[in-house]
């Protein structure tokens, strides 16, 4: 399979602190890249990174091939990058559909094609039937899943999910990674920062720890969470 | 959407007749059209863009200037300048904004005061090319087809042209793709960015559409005058009330900035005959009342109820 993500040596400052220190990876595509580590690791600094919403000093990124380090975060949406943000951040005025709308304007620049393919991300991620609630009223379940329409409706070839699973209940969580493996199966190409150890190791096809900003260890979920490197960096020395 | 269109043409047709029914109150409408556009025109920017000028009275003084300057002292026909104010208010837009968007929220609206300022220093400085601060008198203009354009007949169906072709300006981007990129960059510019959407370009294209329709009711302000002063026309207060009459509709809505005009002058007017010097105070009252009890003025606040009601209900049933 060809590489649909590729960076080498990404690092990240901010001032002093280096948040990201010589960090490569490469997701091929179709697969699922699953990157955790404790708090302050600098996964969600490299995630930025990734998707143009912070300028990495060092390194270069690669997608498909193209080179795309210095593209602003919209024009990387265009090339084919979607994105979810931690905290989830719905266009809380709009409607549920008026929301995917702006995301699948994208590639539909006619308002009836638009709105079918708006339409059909939600009947996706099953919030077809609210589609003219104000996206204010929904709770955290549905907000995850509409972040999610988003994404999808800019017809992204990778998908970069920061931290979906957090805070859901058991159901959602199951619903959540039903629905994302799903996804890979549509030849989609996903990164996902992740705390949920469940999700991470029903989903990654291949993990990246982090700690400190720098990459202790890779390799396939269940060797890695038995890593004692991996054990130490989360529960500290003993 | 198909209503907002009857209400349209309802309100055209009944504007149309208006000088027939109350001829004696030709000025007020004019006013009140002139008001109706401005906001409407602002709103554009300040309301779907949600980046909020106190700098509009530039546009209204450059589209009033261009008309008189051009008739006055280069006998220029006043519908060649302001063809030529269309060109030169979006330039002006875009060089503002490209100027001043990468400042957010507060900092934006206090630059565009400053810059707003800076166009009054010129306009009074500058006496060669404006006339200084005495002015300029509009003394004669050409007629064409016969129209007498000094007339409050003809004024006034040149402000209901204005105030309509601006509401139906924002009528159709309400509904296409680029309204839609108003409201995302207003809600969220990281996440409009994630949907693709430069947010720099997005808020320069509304500038400078805002820019040049407020430019083009500041012309036909002028022939309406037909005397112009930098201290009124460049002047913030005129921006403050642009953008409070936009406010108090209620910010990007179709018809806010409409019903905004209608209060606003509206009552600005009642209250001139009945409370003479008290109508300041009223008027200020009038604003604290609306933006304390419908922070999302007149027409925006029972909307966003109704929606809400409307889906409650469905919810429960």
């Amino acid at each position: 399979m060809p590489s649909a993500l590729r960076a080498d040596g990404i690092t990240v400052k901010f001032g002093g602190v280096v948040a990201v220190n010589d960090v490569s990876l490469d997701v091929e595509q179709g697969k699922i890249l699953g990157l955790i580590g404790p708090n302050g690791a600098g996964k969600t600094t490299l995630f930025n990174a990734l998707t143009g919403f912070v300028t990495p000093q060092a390194g270069r990124i690669y997608l498909h091939g193209k080179e795309i380090t210095r593209l602003p975060p919209y024009m990387r949406t265009r090339v084919g990058i979607g994105r979810t943000f931690q905290t989830e951040r719905p266009f809380e005025e709009l409607t549920l559909l008026e929301n995917v709308l702006v995301a699948a304007f994208l590639k539909e620049p006619k308002r009836k094609k638009a709105e079918r393919l708006a339409m059909d991300v939600l009947e996706k991620v099953g919030l077809a039937d609210r589609y003219d609630q104000p996206a204010l009223d929904l709770n955290l379940a549905r907000r995850r899943r509409l972040e999610l329409a988003k994404a999808l409706a800019v017809q992204p070839s990778v998908l970069f999910l920061d931290e979906m699973m957090a805070g859901l209940n058991p159901p959602a969580l199951k619903g959540m990674i039903g629905f994302v493996r799903q996804l890979t199966d549509q030849n989609l190409t996903i990164v996902m920062v992740e705390h949920i150890m469940e999700a991470i190791i029903a989903l990654s096809d291949h993990v990246i720890v982090m700690a400190n900003g720098s990459v202790i260890t890779e390799g396939l979920p269940g060797d890695v969470i038995e890593d004692p490197r991996v054990i130490t960096a989360y529960l500290g020395e003993d | 959407m198909k209503k907002h269109y009857i209400i349209f043409a309802g309100l055209v047709l009944m504007g149309i007749f208006y000088p027939q029914m109350f001829p004696g109150y030709l000025s007020v409408a004019i006013t009140l059209l002139l008001y109706a556009g401005w906001a409407t025109a602002w709103d554009i920017l300040g309301g779907w863009a949600g980046q909020v000028s106190l700098g509009h009275a530039s546009f209204v003084g450059l589209g009033a200037y261009f008309v008189a300057v051009g008739t006055s002292h280069y006998e220029i026909a006043p519908w060649w300048t302001v063809l030529m104010v269309l060109f030169a208010a979006s330039l002006v837009a875009y060089l503002w904004g490209r100027l001043t968007f990468k400042l957010k929220g507060p900092y934006f609206t206090l630059s565009t005061i400053a810059i707003a300022e800076i166009f009054r220093l010129i306009a009074i400085n500058e006496g060669w090319l404006t006339g200084g601060a005495t002015g300029v008198f509009i003394m004669t203009l050409p007629e064409p087809f016969g129209l007498d354009l000094f007339s409050r007949q003809v004024n006034y169906y040149l402000a209901l042209a204005f105030a309509a072709i601006t509401v139906l300006v924002v009528m159709l981007i309400s509904r296409s793709k680029f309204g839609y990129q108003l409201r995302a960059v207003r809600e969220d510019e990281d996440s409009a960015m994630a949907s693709g959407i430069n947010p720099t370009t997005v808020k320069l294209k509304a500038f400078m559409l805002s820019g040049a329709l407020t430019a083009l009711g500041g012309g036909i302000y002028a022939i309406f005058l037909s005397f112009i002063e930098p201290h009124i026309i460049f002047y913030l207060l005129l921006s403050v009330q642009i953008a409070l009459t936009a406010i108090i509709g209620g910010r990007g809505t179709i018809w806010g900035p409409c019903i905004g005009a209608l209060l606003v002058v509206g009552s600005g007017e009642i209250f001139r005959t009945t409370f003479a010097e008290a109508n300041m105070l009223i008027y200020g009252l009038l604003i604290m009342v609306v933006v304390i009890f419908m922070p999302r003025g007149i027409v925006g606040e029972p909307a966003r109820y109704l929606i809400r009601r409307v889906y409650a209900k469905r919810a429960q049933s």
